[in-house]
């Protein structure tokens, strides 16, 4: 029974970074129906800019700041520059080939991608580089039985609070309706005398930015960062919003949750080998009987 | 769209006549002109454009988005090695088997999902695509050989008299294969089975409508699709002689996504540019090291700022975009 | 017409571009390795060993009474496409006498097959699958140990070390990792037949993860008394660290691409002191002079020592190639190959004397067990 609470602890934590991933992938689907592939390379930025600035910084801001200051700065600064970065990449790789449609686009991001992961891998060097492991608070804890770290409690919490305040701002407030009208309807939205434009660039803002956090919060809990590692979170984080509903915010965050704990049930009670093959399965599964995802709506979708 | 006018016909025919004359001659020379550097280079690009082909039919003709088309091809690759290399079966007996082999999987795999929509269909053939890699990793019944892959497979042959080991004969074989694919593909898109197709991609509602069984129709498309992609995965095994996990990644499937978009949807020509593009980039900018794939990725981009719709589109029929900005009002760049 | 000469000839000029013509008095000799994609640090550091052993080379006066050594490197992404177009490019170029080549097994495999039939002269450096050696090849060669060399010594060793019955042995699923553990499983059955060791746990985790608390969960609930890990120092710091938060206290031992110092720099030393491995000499023990030349002239031009053993495999295959072009005086494959596997006995290397086997292997690469100390130093465990 311990076993199995921890192993669900676990995989909250996990699945916790791949919802707040998988946000930055539903909202921009959710406005532009496109797949950002270069999603989780904003992540692997995020979390190298956060290194630089704990590692170089980190002596001069835990003396002014403290601990907690200096981690506050890095997710800030991270977040910012990431935030600037979504910006640039929607300006220059996506705006050009918006009247192109969606094909292109996908192409688009892709060499995106490429460009910079490979551009990680030039600026800081293509070891995998170690997050500074005295700044991070390690304390063990046994909680029942439970065996869990101080710092896996600080992921869930900002986690969980990040995801609270998105869904906030998604579903309360007027800005949130546009977002949900426009993802649900945008001719309709944009006739009711919506500014699209404002809502694309609100998306682009906020997922990098919401990336580079989750980026800074990894490098963390596993101390390690390598300029490759968006793909496979991209990946996974993909695979999370399609799970709840693309284009849908609480989809994503409940996808993103139950494929951290499915993966780490299906490692734990079946193999850690075929894990992801576990995961996939439930995926396609669950698409076949519920084609638009879990919390997905009905539509009649026309491609 | 370009109009041609009725009189031209004749020009037309002997300037293309022309077209296809000198391009045969290029290809016929080609590999007597360079080392095997680049004839091998050469080759993987008819890999390439065979895989670009494959994914064609599914992606280009029938619009259906697949991003896991490298699963096909590493079924296709497998069963040649593995059938080879246990059993000793040749190598060309192989071809139409490894072809069988792809498209029962794709049958077999596609049946239930061939109903979903647009993205829904991408991530699911995605996972299926990551399915089959992961499977080839983890060695069931020891048969894969698990990260190290299957070594020691054979040539072609046929009998003693015609041993295909050589770069340039695998020039040749491949090139053949593409040949041959290109005229039947060719005529498929005019066939009825083509025009169903393109009418699915456009209209499906209209198209059930009209009496299309749009369900077999995009099933073929699947199994034609994946024995092509098995066809080429024997060539790969026999040409490497080893067979391993890694190079059945996503990352394939991308690839052979952006030679279609590349080049540009349905169209044959489009693909073949496609493929060069991905398949000669990298190695033209091979001298830039550790920049070379800095560059691919910036190119990647420009190609579709500049040619959204392919690079040679296909002219009738030509598959329209739908604007990511529909309706906003914003109609710039 | 025009528009096909432009296009043909462009091609030509272009795909030209990288074969410039070397000069008479040099010694080129190729480096194949992952310079981009995954691996590609340890590809960057075997380019920048490969050179300073070059530098060193060329300052002592060259090869051949003058010549200098010039590498030619070429990028094989760590994927086995690549590596055989590399191959190819390799040994098109006349010039190129013999070929540094490579990371991966894997990779390995059909590149060298391309040598093998090209007859060019090709020494893997981090290439430690026993099937490599096992074909028949003439040209082929290995300056790194066997996957199985290193499993018999962990067999022989470390049970009776730590006085520990219940074995746990996990690894990475990649052809490195999987293969020393299976070696490992096997050189320890004789063991297990008479009843002095269990193999409690034997399970893959997947490389690139980050999250193995389920894995270790399981590991856990076996109770080894002594934990072997044969993958590669990233999952390793991470496995550590995890075993050690969720109460795994048995001693952690890994194999020779498990720690280093980015191992230790990664866990943190609280978690890192007192893990083993088992490993040839490390750079900084190797006790050869050529070893503290070549660990000086890195340190001085890259500010650090090469974090993992494999660069200067990289570097000795060069050394090797060098010294044998030299003493046998020929750059022709056969007669190259052939000096190689019968006249080479205890060459200077930066690891060790070097010599081939028939085979191709390396002859006689010594391993310890290492142990991190309280400083987070490194050191031979006594």
């Amino acid at each position: 029974m311990h076993v199995i609470l921890e192993q669900i602890i676990n995989g909250l934590t996990i699945g916790s970074f791949y919802a707040l991933i998988a946000l930055g992938y539903s909202m921009v689907y959710g406005v532009l129906k496109l797949i950002n592939f270069a999603h989780g390379d904003f992540f692997t930025l995020g979390s190298y800019l956060g290194y630089t600035v704990l590692v170089f910084g980190a002596a001069l801001l835990t003396t002014h700041f403290g601990l907690w200051g200096a981690l506050m700065a890095a997710l800030i600064f991270a977040g910012i520059s990431l935030a600037i970065v979504g910006l640039i990449v929607e300006r220059v790789a996506y705006r050009p080939v918006y009247p192109a449609g969606r094909l292109p686009a996908v192409v688009s991001a892709l060499g995106a991608s490429i460009f910079l992961q490979n551009a990680i891998m030039v600026v800081w060097g293509p070891r995998f580089q170690a997050y500074p492991s005295a700044l991070i608070p390690n304390v063990h804890l046994q909680i029942g039985g439970i065996h869990l770290t101080l710092l896996q409690i600080v992921i869930l919490v900002m986690s969980f609070a990040l995801m609270g305040i998105l869904y906030y701002i998604v579903q309360k407030t007027t800005f949130g309706a546009a977002i949900r009208a426009t993802a649900h309807d945008r001719k309709t939205a944009s006739l009711m005398g919506i500014n699209i434009n404002k809502v694309i660039l609100f998306v682009f803002t906020l997922g990098p930015a919401l990336g580079a956090v989750t980026g800074i919060m990894v490098g963390m809990y596993y101390r390690q960062i390598s300029f490759t590692m968006g793909w496979n979170y991209g990946l996974k984080a993909f695979t999370a919003s399609v799970l709840g509903g693309i284009g849908n915010i609480p989809g994503a965050m409940l996808g993103g949750l139950i494929l951290g704990v499915l993966e780490m049930l299906g490692a734990a009670y079946i193999s850690a080998a075929w894990k992801d093959v576990f995961v996939f399965i439930i995926l396609i599964l669950v698409l076949i009987f519920r084609p638009t995802g879990i919390l997905g709506e009905k539509t009649a979708e026309k491609v | 769209m370009e109009q041609t006018p009725l009189t031209g016909i004749g020009k037309l025919a002997s300037s293309r006549q022309l077209h296809v004359a000198l391009a045969t001659a290029v290809f016929l020379l080609y590999p007597f002109m360079v080392s095997n550097y680049y004839i091998d280079i050469a080759f993987y690009f008819g890999i390439y454009t065979l895989l670009g082909l494959s994914l064609n039919i599914v992606l280009g003709e029938v619009g259906l988005f697949d991003l896991g088309h490298a699963g096909f091809y590493a079924i296709g690759a497998y069963t040649t090695a593995i059938l080879n290399t246990k059993f000793g079966i040749p190598i060309l007996v192989l071809l139409p088997l490894s072809a069988l082999a792809a498209a029962l999987f794709a049958y077999v795999v596609c049946s239930p999902i061939i109903h979903l929509q647009g993205d829904y269909l991408l991530i699911v053939t995605l996972g299926m695509g990551e399915i089959v890699r992961l499977a080839l990793i983890n060695n069931p019944f020891d048969l894969t050989g698990g990260p190290n892959g299957v070594f020691g497979i054979d040539f072609p042959s046929l009998g003693p008299w015609l041993v295909i080991d050589s770069s340039l004969e695998y020039y040749f074989l491949i090139w053949l294969i593409v040949g041959l694919t290109i005229l039947g593909l060719t005529r498929l898109q005019d066939s009825r089975i083509g025009r169903a197709w393109n009418y699915i991609r456009e209209d499906e509602t209209a198209a059930n409508a009209n009496g299309i069984d749009s369900r077999s129709y995009k099933l073929l498309a699947f199994v034609l699709g994946a024995a092509l992609a098995g066809v080429a995965g024997n060539v790969y095994a026999s040409k490497l002689m080893c067979v391993s996990p890694e190079s059945f990644s996503f990352w394939e499937s991308c690839l052979m996504f952006c030679i279609v978009l590349i080049g540009g949807m349905g169209s044959i020509p489009g693909v073949i540019i496609g493929a060069a593009f991905i398949s000669l980039f990298p190695e033209i900018f091979r001298p830039f090291a550790m920049y070379r794939m800095l560059i691919f990725g910036s190119a990647m981009m420009l190609m579709m700022m500049f040619r959204p719709g392919g690079v040679w589109p296909r002219k009738r029929g030509a598959v329209k975009y739908e604007s990511l900005l529909e309706g906003t009002g914003r109609t710039d760049a | 017409m025009k528009k096909y000469v432009l296009l043909v000839s462009v091609l030509f000029l272009v795909l030209g571009l990288g074969s410039a013509h070397a000069a008479k008095d040099t010694v080129v000799i190729g480096l194949q390795g992952p310079i981009t994609g995954a691996w590609a640090y340890e590809g960057q550091m075997a380019k920048q060993s490969c050179e300073i052993a070059a530098d060193l080379i060329n300052k002592k006066g060259g090869i051949l009474g003058g010549k200098k050594v010039v590498l030619k490197v070429e990028d094989d992404a760590g994927e086995p496409k690549s590596g055989a177009l590399a191959a190819q490019k390799l040994v098109a170029q006349k010039d190129v006498v013999a070929v540094v080549s490579t990371y991966g097994s894997s990779v390995c495999e059909p590149a060298s097959n391309i040598y093998e039939k090209f007859k060019k002269v090709n020494i893997g450096y981090g290439v430690t699958a026993v099937r490599l050696t096992q074909r028949d090849f003439n040209y082929f060669f290995r300056t790194c140990g066997r996957d199985d060399s290193q499993g018999k010594f962990f067999a022989e060793f470390v049970p009776k070390k730590f006085n520990a019955k219940r074995i746990a042995i996990m690894h990475d699923n990649t052809a490195f990792g999987k293969g020393l553990a299976e070696d490992t499983r096997t050189a320890l059955e004789p063991m297990v037949a008479n009843g002095q060791a269990e193999v409690v746990y034997f399970d893959a985790i997947t490389p690139g993860e980050r999250d193995f608390r389920v894995s270790l969960t399981n590991l856990r609930e076996t109770k080894p008394e002594v934990w072997y890990f044969t993958g590669y120092y990233a999952e390793a710091a991470l496995l550590v660290s995890q075993a050690r938060d969720i109460g795994i206290t048995c001693p952690f031992v890994g194999g020779n691409a498990a720690i280093n110092d980015e191992f230790v720099k990664i866990a943190g030393l609280n978690v890192a002191k007192g893990c083993y491995m088992t490993n040839e000499a490390l750079p900084g023990d190797l006790p050869y002079p050529e070893a503290k030349e070549f660990l000086d002239a890195y340190r001085a031009k890259f500010g650090d020592i090469p974090s993992s053993p494999w660069p200067i495999y990289a570097a000795d295959a060069l050394n090797i190639i060098a010294y044998a072009v030299d003493k046998s005086g020929t750059t022709d494959p056969a007669k190259l190959s052939a000096y190689l596997r019968d006249e080479v006995e205890g060459a200077p290397g930066i690891t060790g004397p070097i010599g081939f086997t028939g085979q191709g292997d390396r002859e006689g690469v010594p391993f310890y067990l290492y142990v991190v100390d309280d400083q987070g130093k490194i050191v031979v465990s006594r």
